[in-house]
């Protein structure tokens, strides 16, 4: 079937009552987007991820003082800013944000800590860290337009890894 | 190996074997994995982005792993949906923008995304219930590439990930499941809620809502942190076999004594469309592919294999056709191939799609 408003194929099929008659509506994705059935192409919210989003929404939005300040230095993301997202922004966020996070990912999992595969190489996680704060300090140079300081950075970061 | 190949072969997951392939068209696991010393992917800049490819890309060649990197933020449109309805790709990773890709085994069983919401999702298919070779052949892939990739893990919470609901094993354990007596003797519904209320997710063939294509869906673990993978793949082991049971009960029911005429007829009606139309829309064509599978299921049709039917769900979406036909298509066009592509398939001993005018 072809969208009524273009002629891509239609995605989104919505029937609706107005004034007592029914009318039948075929769009596609861009065109239903358009005329505000945003929600019907995408996968509805269900299960974890539902839970997460209600979650954050009642509650990471009451949060003050010290956490709501809290920033993490090594992506830069703010606890808020996850309230909108959703998403993390670096590994370093689980210990950065342990405070807030806690209550959330024991809400959403039932459980909170880790039971199953762990790496075979101990300490990666660690030299990874280190690594990442590197980086976050190469980001900052370069903001800074501080080239040499960037050179040194991309310097010790290389060795690092052609060594593995 | 390149894209253009992949449109005259199909992966091994739909070979329709292996238990209960019947009903199991495929299972299937993912784990989700970062790279520890770069941000998520979403506070990735694109310098940073490219090197996780290329990180990922290295650890693949240099480990000697049997897969195929190919890049997708510089392909067209149309092979970037064709990896999609291909499976080999995410919606997310499709739509996403900036340095990212794909690695797959030319079996297509492996498929390794690179950028997509978390550094790296693994997955790996197999036809059939058998989570248990999946398993086997996705921890050894994740092994080998642990070899030269420094994961982000914490003892407590495990394997570190964007988001929190993918944290500690970041494995999603799924079976893609055809259940079409269960939908068209309404109980589809009272399974779902069952699920649900177990802390399954269902979903369809490519991952939308409850209105599946094709009488298709995936059931899948949410849960991810205090329960070890073995846990999680054995919790889904042992619902899925009630699942195998409720769709075998309604299928008999649906060809039981007063009711056995009426199917038969159905599924004749549906095959005959799909080997006779000259023009059919894709919702159509998986409307009548799905009666013809358990038309063959049940023994009411004979002349035709199930890795046939199973192919044919693949490659009659939109940019499968376009890729077979090797040029656009504008939606009546498409139609009309599909409708001819299905025809030669389906018309006895010709079933290589390069015949096809
Ligand atoms: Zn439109
Ligand atoms: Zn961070």
């Amino acid at each position: 079937m072809t969208c009524q408003n273009c002629k891509r194929e239609a995605t989104v099929h919505v029937t609706e009552e107005i004034n007592g008659k029914r009318r039948e509506m075929h769009l596609c994705a861009r065109c239903a987007r358009e005329a505000g059935y945003d929600s019907v192409d995408d996968p509805p919210m269900f299960g974890l991820e539902g839970i997460l989003q209600s979650f954050i929404l009642a509650h990471v939005g009451e949060m003050v003082g010290e956490l709501s300040r809290r920033f993490c230095p090594l992506c830069g993301l703010k606890f808020m800013d996850f309230r909108g997202q959703g998403r993390l922004g670096c590994p370093n966020d689980y210990a950065m944000f342990d405070h807030g996070l806690a209550p959330i990912v024991r809400r959403v999992q039932g459980a909170s800590r880790h039971v199953g595969k762990i790496p075979a190489r101990r300490g990666a996680a660690a030299a990874g860290l280190n690594r990442l704060k590197l980086r976050a300090q190469l980001r900052d140079a370069i903001e800074r337009e501080d080239f040499e300081e960037a050179a040194r950075l991309r310097d010790r970061l290389r060795p690092a890894e052609d060594d593995r | 190996m390149n894209i253009d190949d992949l449109t005259r072969t199909s992966g091994e997951w739909l070979r329709g074997t292996g238990p209960e392939s019947d009903i199991v068209m495929c299972s299937r696991i993912r784990l989700a994995r970062n790279l520890a010393d770069f941000p998520f992917t979403n506070r990735a800049g694109r310098r940073e982005k490219n090197e996780i490819e290329a990180a990922v890309a290295a650890s693949i060649e240099q480990g000697k792993i049997e897969l195929f990197v190919q890049d997708v933020n510089n392909l067209s449109n149309l092979d970037r949906q064709f990896l999609f309805e291909r499976q080999l790709i995410s919606r997310e990773l499709r739509d996403a923008e900036g340095p990212r890709g794909v690695a797959f085994s030319p079996t297509e069983d492996v498929s390794v995304m690179i950028n997509e919401e978390d550094h790296l999702r693994i997955q790996v298919m197999h036809s059939g219930l058998s989570l248990g070779s999946v398993w086997d052949r996705i921890n050894y892939i994740d092994d080998r590439l642990e070899e030269r990739l420094d994961y982000a893990f914490s003892p407590r919470l495990g394997y570190l990930t964007a988001c929190p609901t993918n944290v500690g094993t970041g494995i999603r354990v799924g079976v893609l499941v055809h259940l079409p007596a269960l939908v068209q003797t309404k109980q589809i519904e009272k399974v779902f809620r069952a699920l649900q209320k177990i802390n399954l997710a269902v979903r369809g063939l490519y991952g939308e809502g409850t209105q599946a294509s094709g009488d298709f869906y995936q059931i899948s673990n949410q849960q991810t942190l205090g329960k070890s993978e073995q846990d999680l793949i054995r919790n889904l082991s042992e619902v899925v076999p009630q699942i195998i049971q409720y769709e075998r009960g309604a299928r008999q029911a649906l060809v039981g004594e007063q009711r056995r005429q009426y199917l038969h007829d159905q599924v004749s009606r549906a095959y005959g469309v799909l080997k006779t139309a000259h023009t059919i829309s894709s919702e159509e064509t998986m409307l009548l592919l799905s009666s013809v599978r358990m038309g063959i299921n049940l023994g009411l049709i004979d002349d035709l294999e199930i890795p046939i039917v199973n192919e044919l769900f693949i490659h009659t979406q939109p940019a499968h056709l376009q890729k077979i036909q090797g040029r656009i298509l504008e939606t009546d066009e498409r139609n009309v191939a599909r409708a001819s592509y299905l025809r030669n398939r389906l018309s006895n001993g010709r079933h290589d799609p390069k015949n096809d005018g």
